[in-house]
């Protein structure tokens, strides 16, 4: 085997490695229960698929500036994702997107104030947090 | 530069998870589902624009890429606080 092809065959493999993470991700779209799940889902495969897709570019298309951009763009993809996943889940909480029914200690019942509830109603937080 | 089989290949996954993640946006119960089929969206084309510019060669892929990530993740926030109302 000569280097270039041991090139090829490691892009390739991670290219279609980080695309059937990202088609995993959307499966688990279409089968998870709720909105938090799904999150959990596309938060964490979604930013690992990138990242492996990013480093099968770097991989094929080698030099030095593309391995600091590559790792740089990897170190982003995986906070970002990570914190957009967050942020979406407490948008969605917070506007009463109902949880699964075995999701068993909800302990942010008690202290969640809806945020489309509070210019209309001064009400007792906790009294409202089942959802609409 | 990379094999075409390969880039069908990769395409092809990123083309089934954009159409479940379709399926996704006109089912989905709430804003929030279908503000996160969306970012699965976005992530599948950032896959894509990597698999084309490295078959057609373009230097500039990684930089898309980073930008393409960050500009990704602020849309992402201002969906959520679309999703709010303007509250945070």
């Amino acid at each position: 085997m000569n280097p270039d092809m041991v090139i090829t065959v490691v892009g390739s493999g991670l290219l279609i490695f980080g695309a059937a993470i990202i088609a995993s991700a959307a499966i688990g779209l279409i089968r998870l229960p709720d909105l938090y799940t799904r999150t959990s889902a596309i938060g964490t495969a979604a930013g690992l698929g990138v990242a492996l897709i990013v480093a099968g570019v770097v991989v094929m298309d080698f030099s030095a500036l593309n391995l600091v951009k590559g790792i740089i763009a990897i170190i982003a993809q995986l906070l970002t994702s990570a914190i957009g996943s967050f942020v979406l889940a407490r948008a969605g909480y917070l506007t009463g997107s109902e949880p699964v029914s075995t999701t068993a200690p909800d302990e942010l019942a008690d202290q969640a104030v809806p945020a489309t509830k509070d210019s209309s109603s001064e009400s007792v937080p906790g009294s409202d947090a089942e959802g609409v | 530069m990379i094999p075409d089989v390969v880039a069908a290949v990769v395409l092809g996954l990123l083309a089934l998870a954009v159409v479940l993640a379709v399926v996704r946006v006109w089912k989905g119960p709430t804003a929030g589902d279908s503000t996160v089929a969306g970012d699965l969206i976005f992530f599948a084309f950032i896959g894509a624009v990597a698999v084309f510019g490295l078959q057609f060669s373009i230097e500039a892929v990684l930089d898309i890429i980073l930008i393409s990530a960050l500009l990704g993740f602020l849309s992402i926030l201002s969906l959520a606080r679309l999703m709010q109302g303007g509250k945070r």
